[in-house]
């Protein structure tokens, strides 16, 4: 047993690599060989994990995969528990599905991070995802429960048809974020393209903002100011084209 | 032994095992976080009378709380694990929900034996509540119509240790009342012990049960009561004409030992001839505190 198992990327893949085996709580009752010889799909054709990364540790519950993998898909699909750190850009479909445990991405994530398996009704159940860079599209669509967190950009549909749970977006979020919205919350930081079907209520200070955002600060060292912390949010009701009990939060810039 | 001329007597603090809490209350400022803690920890001196015993801990400055905001620490006893969540279910209700800009969190996150006080609150909401689960924890969002309340799901309970005391035994009331406010302000802040009388201080110490009221659970000490010294077995010295009593209760033992001795330290001044403690002979209480093994 280490303290960690290291992937390191040692040969850029071609084509989409789907490697959704990458979880820590599936790693963390296998030796380094057995990590190497779990399936993945490269273009289509089966390969092996080993394949593309070096591996380095075994039976832990801690994870380190090194590279640029924005070609590489489904990294934590499912993950119940444990920790992935990227560092470096992420590709599609990461974290898809997964129950708990944590993912932090030094770069970029692709489209439906957190999201759902193509089919199925529901997306992430649980656990938390930080992505320090931009987020691609539908980030969180339809997940039931958990935090996503995005410290730049998110791209189309953010949190698309979120059961529930959080997302929190520090940059801007593309169009139709929150669209199909049931419940949970998407916590605006910047601007956000809200569909016509949600319904502005009030400006008031959402009582959990403060101690999600502290959390955030102290949990994952990230330099969030005071302003979001102490400041007011707009609050918009939606999807009413839905149950409309969800809701997106948008910060009120400049006041504090 | 003596302390600053003050005699401190050979004698022991009996106190029992109580079940706690600690809720931390957090407000737009330190003053509405403060009201609500009054009014959260008023009418509970005693489990005699009031089934539960609660008192502010220490005021909590920003960074200390969840949510960044000053805020207040409470400690909330009752003697038995089932009448803890029922009391701090009807007191936060009445008194935190209803105070403006406040937020309820618990301050016993790493304890394991949880009491469902926020979920129980959250009917309040009326179906409009909803929760969210930040680092693990669950907080409920109550609708009010100021805004959102906010309360965490479950707070700890430990077993605690309530009736901490000892007995200011001074030439007047003056001097008594002067020794009792220097020992409460000694004692003021400590963590892990609360002082849930007025002022934090028993001017009606009492003993267990009634000579002449068979119904009576508690009736006056009468053996440090200085105008019975001719009708009951007094137990005050010569001199001594005013006892007043500090009673503590804490997280554990040790906060307990901690408070005494500040306590009894700052009330060894002039006009007090003595400092003693209540028992009931070892027979009751399973902590007992000596005075002089406090002291040395």
């Amino acid at each position: 047993m280490s303290d960690a198992v290291v992937l390191t990327l040692r040969e850029q893949p071609k084509h989409a690599l789907i490697a959704d085996v990458i979880a820590p709580d599936r790693f963390a009752s296998l030796d380094a060989t057995e990590i190497a010889a779990l399936p993945v799909v490269h273009g289509g054709r089966a390969a092996k994990l080993g394949d593309f990364f070096k591996v380095k540790g075994a039976r832990a519950t801690t994870l380190r995969i090194e590279g640029d993998l924005a070609n590489v898909e489904g990294i934590g699909t499912g993950m119940a528990g444990g920790e992935i750190f990227v560092a470096g850009s992420a590709g599609r479909d990461l974290g898809v599905q997964m129950a708990g445990g944590r993912i932090d991405v030094s770069g970029d994530a692709g489209d439906n991070t957190g999201g759902a398996r193509p089919g199925a009704s529901r997306g992430m159940t649980g656990g938390e995802i930080v992505i320090r860079g931009n987020a691609g599209d539908e980030l969180g669509a339809r997940m039931r429960r958990g935090l996503i967190v995005v410290i730049g950009d998110a791209g189309r549909g953010t949190g698309r048809g979120v059961i529930a749970g959080t997302v929190v977006v520090f940059g801007k979020a593309g169009p139709g974020a929150g669209r199909f919205l049931k419940r949970g919350s998407i916590v605006a930081l910047g601007a956000i393209e809200r569909p016509a079907t949600f319904r502005y209520v009030c400006t008031y200070l959402p009582s959990y903002v403060p101690v999600l955002l502290r959390y955030l600060r102290a949990r994952y060292d990230l330099a969030i100011p005071d302003g979001p912390i102490t400041g007011r949010y707009q609050r918009y009701a939606g999807d009413m084209a839905e149950l409309g009990r969800g809701e997106i939060l948008q910060w009120v810039r400049g006041e504090a | 032994m003596k302390i600053n001329g003050v005699t401190i007597e050979d004698t022991f603090a009996e106190a029992f095992t109580m079940r706690v809490a600690r809720i931390v209350i957090t407000g737009r400022t330190a003053q509405w976080a403060r009201e609500a803690a009054v009014k959260l920890t008023g009418f509970a001196t005693s489990v005699i009378g009031c089934k539960c015993e609660a008192g502010i801990e220490r005021p909590l400055v920003a960074a200390e709380t969840p949510d960044g905001r000053p805020g207040v620490s409470v400690l909330f006893l009752t003697m038995d694990k089932a009448s803890l969540p029922e009391q701090l279910i009807v007191r936060l209700g009445q008194t935190v929900l209803t105070c403006p800009t406040t937020a309820c969190f618990d301050g016993l996150p790493e304890v394991p034996d949880r009491l469902a006080v926020g979920k129980a609150l959250r009917v309040f909401g009326d179906g409009f509540q909803s929760s969210k689960v930040i680092g693990g924890k669950r907080y409920w969002r109550l609708p009010v119509m100021e805004g959102e309340f906010l309360v965490e799901e479950t707070f700890g309970m430990l077993k605690g240790v309530g009736g901490g005391n000892f007995l200011i035994l001074a030439a007047d009331s003056d001097a008594a009342l002067a020794a009792a406010e220097a020992a409460v302000a000694a004692m003021t802040d400590l963590p892990g012990v609360i002082l849930p009388f007025p002022g934090g201080v028993v001017r009606s110490g009492s003993k267990v049960g009634s000579k002449r009221y068979k119904n009576m659970v508690a009736t006056t000490n009468d053996p440090f009561d200085p105008t019975l010294r001719a009708a009951t077995e007094s137990r005050i010295p010569e001199g001594v004409n005013s006892v007043l009593e500090i009673v503590l209760d804490g997280t554990d033992a040790p906060s307990i030992d901690t408070a005494m001795r500040a306590g009894i330290r700052a009330a060894c001044r002039p006009g007090v001839k003595a400092i003693t403690a209540a028992n009931f002979g070892g027979k009751l209480g399973p902590h007992h505190f000596h005075l002089r093994k406090i002291m040395a």
